[in-house]
């Protein structure tokens, strides 16, 4: 972490940021969900108990994502980002199923 | 560790906005938390005693049974057999039946009279842990249920965000601060200190309660997304297992026996029995192992064969496979339902710390901002600050006082009132109103010392309306087994005393230029006597 190589953070853009961590969050946070349930034992088929554990799984997800979203430049890199890591989630989630 | 400034300066703005906004609501819900560990002493506690005769032997109960099935046939659709009967729980066979309002059931008990007659009595069941509770997980809001939980689902993931961006605001200091308490002359600095210590010693209970609480309040959301991205439309929760079958059922003891000698360290409560739609008899058998974390808080469910008594234990913790030991385990973890009494004052202590740590936050925040006076002339506090500091003094002792008052009158309401749950909730509103108007009117430091002599005499109520019921004045009572909660409640008043001596002090004593000065003048007040003072 080099301050002076990198253009410094603001809180300016808050708002881009942080609804990009709550709507894009929140979708990369269910297909990575979906990525844990298909690499792991039992698949999409593992019963009551895995089909909870997965559901628990997008809290810790989605609450990771917003916690780490200011740490974008600004808002559209947060939003571009964030798209493109749902295109590779989703891409990889289709791919398990 | 090192951190880029920026990035520090830029997660300490997130933490400070999620803290402000979400602060005092986290306080009310920590601070009811605490309590609502104890739920179960607490129903006990404010449950009118019931007007049955001594409940019959368990080995009688089939007996009882009959007589409340030919008297009352509606019950054959769902009733239990309560192995040990206590206050909250005072019948032998307990039936419910649909009420009026949606989802409402209305409990009756039953027993034998002296002369061998049936007893029917429809249960008081008492409202005050459940109105402790809905303040608890609707952070003490207003709203509707379904509209409260979203709010707090939405609370709840902020704290997450702000316990991660306090972490990273922490870091980069972390090695030097993390054991220093500097009390002294620097308020700020020992305001940081202490917020700094709770957060950073404390931060796995938060992330578990914040993380879970994300879970309890969009749940049903999850499920609906995941079940379209996930599961191709529907969950599969797996086949519904087939009803069993026989003639009758056994008896309640033969079925204890049984549960004894499968589940030992199991400590039954009770035997539910329901008819399906087909009409087949099903059971159910709850109850307790302290050695496990309890999902449903307080108890442990699963099915039963009525007719054979064999458990069916793939619900029960300790037989469940990984992916259900785990979930179980997140519901334990917020809970504190595992290791008994000693894990869950733990818990109440976590709580406590908790709210203090929304406190402290909130105070760190006034102090940050105060004008300090230069020279003779008399400073004025910004209006935000005046104003958070009138709210979170207003809002964090409204809800002690709030809860104080509500849970006192538990003792005082069922034999006067009807809808137990409106009154105990229009009591704590009442209260909590009026102390965040009284903060208003009188400012943040007169009312700080004011609303905590309120808060330890509506504490000390609750005591006061158990001496009532040992000589049964209006209606009160008092169950023998249930001092604990009184004696808590006891212990609680001369630590509120204590905090409003220390603000008095404060006001009276402290620098001038600050809120917490008698020198500083109520909200709504200041703009016109500040302009008044000014002319003199």
């Amino acid at each position: 972490m080099n301050d002076a190589a990198r253009t410094k953070l603001d809180s300016r853009h808050w708002f881009g940021k942080t609804s990009a961590g709550v709507l894009l969050g929140y979708t990369l946070s269910l297909a990575l969900s979906g990525v844990i349930a298909g690499l792991t034992r039992g698949g999409f088929e593992g019963g009551s108990g895995k089909i909870q554990f997965i559901m628990w799984m997008v809290a810790p997800l989605w609450a990771g994502v917003l916690g780490f979203v200011f740490l974008f430049r600004d808002s559209r890199s947060a939003w571009l980002w964030l798209a493109l890591a749902n295109v590779a989630a989703f891409g990889l989630l289709w791919a398990l199923k | 560790m090192k951190i880029g400034s920026d990035i520090v300066k830029v997660y300490k703005d997130v933490h400070i906005w999620v803290g402000i906004v979400c602060g005092l609501m986290l306080f009310i819900a920590f601070y009811a938390g605490a309590i609502t560990i104890f739920e179960k002493p607490l129903e006990r506690w404010a449950t009118p005693p019931s007007t049955l005769s001594p409940p019959p032997p368990l080995e009688d109960a089939e007996k009882l049974l009959a007589a409340v099935l030919a008297a009352h046939p509606q019950a054959a659709q769902r009733y239990s057999i309560v192995v040990n009967p206590v206050p909250d729980q005072p019948a032998r066979v307990i039936w419910s039946e649909r009420g009026a309002r949606p989802r409402q059931q209305i409990e009756y008990g039953a027993s034998f009279a002296a002369d061998g007659s049936l007893q029917v009595e429809k249960l008081r069941k008492a409202q005050a842990a459940q109105m402790v509770d809905r303040m608890h997980q609707f952070v003490g809001l207003p709203l509707p249920d379904g509209i409260a939980r979203y709010i707090m689902g939405a609370v709840a993931l902020a704290y997450a965000v702000a316990l991660l961006s306090g972490l990273i605001v922490l870091l980069p200091t972390l090695v030097t601060d993390v054991f220093a308490l500097r009390i002294g002359k620097n308020i700020k600095r020992m305001w940081l200190d202490a917020h700094n210590a709770l957060g950073i010693f404390s931060l796995p209970f938060h992330l578990v309660i914040a993380l879970t609480s994300v879970v309890f309040a969009f749940h049903d959301p999850f499920y609906d997304s995941q079940a379209k991205a996930l599961y191709g439309g529907q969950i599969n929760w797996g086949e519904h297992e087939e009803a069993p079958t026989g003639s009758a059922p056994l008896p309640a003891s033969q079925l204890l026996q049984q549960a004894n000698a499968q589940l030992p360290g199991f400590e039954v409560y009770r035997f539910g029995f329901q008819r399906n739609r087909d009409g087949q008899l099903e059971a159910s058998i709850v109850g307790l192992d302290v050695r496990r974390g309890a999902r449903g808080r307080t108890y442990m469910q699963t099915h039963l064969d009525p007719f054979t008594g064999t458990i069916d234990t793939h619900d029960l913790p300790g037989h469940m496979d990984g992916w259900s030991e785990s979930v179980n385990a997140f519901f334990a973890l917020h809970f504190g339902s595992y290791g008994g009494n000693p894990v869950r004052w733990l818990y109440v202590l976590m709580g406590l710390a908790g709210a203090a740590l929304f406190y402290t936050g909130n105070l760190l925040w006034v102090e940050s901002r105060r004008r300090k006076q230069r020279g003779a002339a008399t400073v004025e506090q910004k209006r935000s600050v005046r104003v958070l500091a009138v709210l979170t003094v207003g809002v964090a002792l409204g809800c002690v006082a709030g809860l104080s008052t509500s849970i006192a009158a538990a003792k005082w309401l069922p034999s006067r009132v009807d809808d137990l749950m409106f009154w105990h909730e229009a009591i704590y509103y009442v209260v909590f109103f009026a102390a965040v108007g009284w903060a208003l009117l009188r400012g943040a430091a007169r009312s700080a010392g004011e609303l905590l002599w309120l808060c330890a005499l509506t504490t000390l109520l609750i005591p006061l309306s158990s001496l009532a019921g040992v000589w049964g004045i209006g209606g009160t009572w008092n169950h023998a087994g249930s001092a604990a909660i009184d004696l808590t409640a006891l212990a609680a008043v001369p630590v509120l005393l204590l905090l409003a001596r220390h603000s008095r002090r404060r006001m009276r004593e402290g620098r001038a230029d600050s809120v917490w000065s008698a020198d500083m003048l109520p909200t709504v007040h200041a703009t016109a006597k500040g302009a008044l003072q000014s002319a003199d």
